[in-house]
């Protein structure tokens, strides 16, 4: 009988539920959000590449040898494994962000694929230029070193 | 004689939380026999673990194992990929491993009773608890930046530390939860339609509790005294923190009930006592070493007891990964206790069990 008179008075009063879009919703200061990251600060090492667990960082590389950082906030998991991971402070870190929806026009799974086969192929593309070209050196400098040798000989 | 029927509940019912099939044979919706098949939910996470996944990732991954003890898991990972490690975590990182588990079996027993009221037709008390309960997931969130996956235990320690003000206000929600708590109790123990859908309703004597090797809640309401808290000091010194143990005599779905929701008082106390006892200590230790050997290790989730086991080979990926989830080493009791109830309790029974499928069948 108690509980039915409360039931009762229940109906006057307010709901206890946040309405959602018109009201914000209780999100703490230091919230797991989205990942930042400053270039100027980074020595490109790619660390957080390796640490991060789903795979949501990635470095391409041009030809230049100039790598550019890759971020894919819908496979990210908001860990921070890649902030303690950075062995320099403050070029990745994390924000109180919430991360915004996904779009189909982004094509953020497919998309992202992709992207990650071709900026690993992108640095091994570099890295073979860079051997070849090592090794192209080493075989010009085999080549003058005896026609040097020659030349002191003869002089 | 009697007609008998088969009655299918499940994969997918509206009473179950969970992808579960049991096969109820009936007679005059007396239930007679029960089968269950519950691997519906198979992911491969084992295999994952030991091929795709470094292990200092894996504890995020085991994390996504299940989301109402996702800290179970990581804590029992963690501590699993220590002992390969031979490394001594720093007590402060034990106090707070204690006091995220703990709050985290406060929203999974309240969830728990939540939808065993639900299922008993109760839909008011239903929603009462959910509103109550939203509390814990706002205090896990201001403490692990997230609501439902906390990534908080990594190897090695914790991730994040606990600051002053979320501290003071664990502790002031919590003592705004005591009264809202007394009256959850009261109408769980005293509500006379309740009680008609849980006294003597799916009942699991101690002798048959002890032969099917039941884990947990469920065990400790039969009178069963099986806590990993009670039984291992090791890992995290439980009894420091002011553990107890809860044990009920009537094995029942009330008893259950009862024995929940005296355990969420007996978290409220652990957490309490961790944040005023907290130890000054650093959170987190490195090592460049890489795991080697076997390791098992056991851990009480809010369902019962967890076990990891792992070995390593010297590389930076597992060789062999098994989680075994509390869950699991209650099925055989679960189909049991079914025998001899109406087919109309079953619900109620189902949910009293707190079944957590994504954990057994991973």
């Amino acid at each position: 009988m108690k509980t039915f008179f409360k039931a009762i008075g229940n109906l006057a009063k307010k709901p206890i539920t946040t309405k959602y879009p018109f009201e914000p919703t209780f999100i703490p200061d230091d919230y797991r959000g989205l990942i930042g990251f400053n270039a100027d600060l980074c020595i490109w090492c790619r660390r957080c590449e390796m640490a991060c667990p789903p795979g949501a960082i990635v470095f391409s590389q041009a030809m230049d040898g100039q790598q550019t950082y890759h971020y894919n906030r819908a496979v990210c998991i908001y860990c921070s494994e890649c902030v303690r991971s950075c062995p320099k402070e403050g070029a990745i870190f994390q924000t109180a962000q919430p991360a915004p929806c996904a779009l189909k026009a982004e094509n953020i799974n497919n998309g992202w694929n992709k992207l990650f086969a071709e900026s690993l192929e992108s640095r091994n593309i570099y890295a073979a230029e860079k051997k070849r070209l090592t090794a192209l050196k080493a075989a010009e400098a085999k080549a003058a070193k005896p026609s040097a040798d020659s030349s002191e000989k003869s002089s | 004689m009697a007609t008998q029927y088969e009655i299918p509940v499940g994969a997918q019912h509206i009473a179950l939380l969970e992808p579960l099939h049991f096969k109820f044979s009936t007679e005059n919706e007396k239930i007679i026999d029960t089968t269950a098949n519950v691997g519906y939910v198979h992911r491969g996470i084992e295999l994952a673990c030991c091929s795709k996944f470094k292990f200092r990732q894996v504890s995020f991954v085991v994390g996504r194992v299940c989301g109402l003890c996702s800290i179970s898991h990581t804590t029992a990972y963690s501590q699993v990929a220590e002992k390969l490690l031979n490394l001594d975590i720093p007590i402060r990182a034990k106090y707070l491993r204690m006091l995220v588990i703990e709050l985290d079996r406060i929203h999974s027993h309240l969830l728990c009773l939540s939808h065993v009221a639900e299922n008993s037709g109760f839909e008011a008390l239903f929603m009462k608890t959910m509103q109550y309960r939203e509390f814990s997931m706002e205090l896990l969130e201001a403490v692990c930046g997230n609501r439902i996956q906390y990534d908080f235990s990594i190897v090695g320690g914790v991730a994040r530390d606990l600051k002053p003000a979320v501290a003071n206000s664990i502790l002031e929600r919590l003592n705004h939860f005591k009264p809202q708590l007394n009256e959850l109790v009261d109408i769980y123990e005293n509500n006379w339609t309740l009680s008609l859908k849980n006294k003597g309703i799916g009942i699991l004597t101690k002798e048959e509790a002890m032969r099917l090797n039941v884990v947990g809640p469920f065990a400790r309401a039969a009178g069963l005294a099986v806590d990993v808290r009670d039984e291992t000091e090791d890992l995290l010194p439980w009894k420091a923190v002011g553990y107890e143990m809860v044990t009920d005599t009537t094995g029942d779905v009330f008893a259950r009930n009862m024995v929940r929701l005296r355990e969420i008082s007996v978290s409220m106390k652990i957490i309490e006592n961790v944040i005023n006892g907290l130890p000054e200590s650093p959170l987190l230790i490195e090592t460049k070493a890489f795991p080697e050997g076997e390791a098992v290790v056991r851990l009480e989730a809010p369902r019962g007891e967890l076990m990891y086991y792992a070995k390593g080979n010297k590389t930076q990926v597992l060789e062999r990964l098994k989680i075994k989830a509390p869950t699991f080493s209650n099925i055989p009791a679960m189909a049991e206790t079914f025998k001899g109830n109406e087919y109309a309790s079953a619900p109620a029974i189902i949910a009293s069990y707190d079944p957590c499928l994504s954990c057994t069948a991973r």
